[in-house]
């Protein structure tokens, strides 16, 4: 088994790691990096618990080989928030009571960021595709649905506050 | 992406046992090397996505002896309209072509077909050469592929081939490819400007295995007689299908009800379904005939329309 270095930036941070091939993204992140925000749940790209953004587009860091992903940009629930700062998304999702066991939390915040970050006023609709590769359990998505749209309305309020 | 196993297997995988040291891994720089390379390792599979290869490595189903990328060979995923063709590199992910301008302008219904597949996340690293490689008689992109007339070019150090999407499958997971050959481009020919296409489905859960799927592209001449007509099938076979008899029966004429009708019963004849928990045969075999008629009300509604191939 020959390891490989690899380049990898996490959260705006950069990493190098040795990997052998087969090492998932997952599992780099969990436990090389100690970033356990990422969940593994059926590890095989149905339940969503360890979605990660790279280069800004969710996607299932289980079914990801590190090698595979080297030189690119991984964010990570850990890099959401500003420092102590919550990004306006976890903000709503704590207001909306849109959390229960939380497990799926970080997969739902990040997809639903990656919706924001190029649709600023999504439809409901719009919200429910986003998140539709996120299973949750406890809540029902009515009150995820509800924190999506709380933040985004949050996210244009802060851009026509920009503006003024 | 469906595929249900024994879950013992991928705690094998994720342990520090044998198989984990046998997995190299080979970034191919050009096709020809990625195809040497091939030759050279027969126990060797290509990554593109992994969206699934990597379910079926997780599941033990698959123990290569290497992984070539091919996602570091350049030009694979351009997608560009030359020569009477829309032609798709075979590493563009599902979501390159949800949101590609092009293909939504020229060719709505691929988009439409890789919305249905798995899920968002999914669709940012699937590929649709990885799709039709890893031959699921349920995938989404082949139906639509083969009622469009596409062809899949195949390349190996020893030369190219193309061949009808139709014509990639031989059986459950199984394609023609060569060990040594690559998909490497879709190109899908140009239709009139007063075509268009409809892709239904029977799905159980959102996000989940489509249990049929059956595409429907149709022409119309200026007189309004019908100048193309493609039917392809998918999860009714060990393989997608095309409805070879479409174009007899539907071309040339004003379509009818009643060749409606007709192009239906000949999709339900053709298509030779097993059953599972999802849906029994005999259940799969009836939505055939219906979606089929679906498909086709739905190309001819959108032409009405002017929700047409060019148009928009």
């Amino acid at each position: 088994m020959k390891k490989r270095k690899i380049e990898l930036n996490v959260n705006g941070e950069a990493h190098t790691i040795s990997v052998p091939p087969q090492r998932t993204l997952l599992e780099v992140l969990r436990e090389d990096l100690g970033l356990t925000g990422t969940k593994e749940g059926c590890s095989e790209g149905e339940c969503g618990v360890c979605t990660v953004l790279l280069d800004g587009l969710p996607v299932r860091s289980c079914l990801l080989f590190a090698v595979d992903v080297r030189g690119r940009k991984v964010t990570t629930i850990e890099g959401v928030a500003q420092g102590q700062r919550l990004d306006p998304i976890q903000e709503a999702f704590i207001e909306q009571g849109a959390i229960q066991c939380g497990f799926c939390t970080p997969g739902m915040i990040l997809s639903a960021k990656a919706l924001l970050a190029h649709t600023s006023s999504p439809t409901e609709d719009e919200i429910r595709v986003a998140i539709s590769g996120n299973l949750c359990r406890c809540t029902g998505y009515q009150k995820i649905v509800k924190a999506i749209r709380a933040a985004s309305r949050e996210a244009q309020r802060d851009v026509g506050q920009a503006l003024r | 992406m469906a595929l249900r196993t024994s879950k013992i297997r991928k705690a094998e995988f994720h342990s520090s046992g044998k198989e984990k040291a046998v997995m190299e891994y080979f970034e191919a720089k050009t096709v020809d090397e990625a195809s040497r390379f091939l030759r050279e390792h027969p126990e060797a599979r290509v990554l593109a996505g992994g969206a699934s290869l990597v379910v079926l490595l997780k599941n033990g189903l698959i123990r290569p002896s290497h992984l070539v990328n091919l996602k570091t060979i350049p030009g694979l995923n351009a997608i560009e309209q030359a020569e009477g063709c829309l032609r798709i590199g075979a590493l563009n992910r599902h979501g390159d072509i949800l949101s590609s301008p092009a293909i939504r302008k020229i060719c709505p219904l691929l988009p439409e077909a890789a919305s249905k597949i798995a899920s968002p996340p999914i669709r940012n690293m699937g590929t649709i050469g990885g799709n039709l490689c890893h031959a699921d008689p349920a995938a989404d992109f082949p139906p639509s592929l083969i009622a469009l007339g596409a062809k899949a070019k195949l390349v190996s150090d020893e030369g190219e081939r193309t061949v009808p999407v139709e014509k990639l499958f031989v059986g459950y997971y199984e394609t023609v490819l060569s060990p040594t050959e690559i998909l490497a481009e879709i190109s899908i020919p140009s239709l009139n400007r007063r075509s268009s296409g409809s892709y239904v489905t029977l799905d159980q859960v959102t996000n989940g295995v489509s249990i049929v799927g059956v595409a429907a592209v149709v022409g119309l001449a200026d007189d309004g007689s019908c100048a193309f007509a493609g039917i392809g099938l998918g999860g009714v076979a060990p393989t997608p299908l095309k409805v070879e008899r479409a174009k007899e029966i539907l071309v040339g004429r004003k379509i009818r009800d009643a060749d409606i009708e007709c192009a239906a019963e000949e999709a339900r004849t053709i298509c030779n379904p097993t059953g599972n928990s999802f849906a029994s045969a005999e259940y799969r075999r009836e939505m055939v005939r219906v979606l089929t008629k679906r498909a086709l009300r739905d190309a001819l509604k959108r032409i009405g329309e002017g929700r047409t191939f060019s148009g928009e």
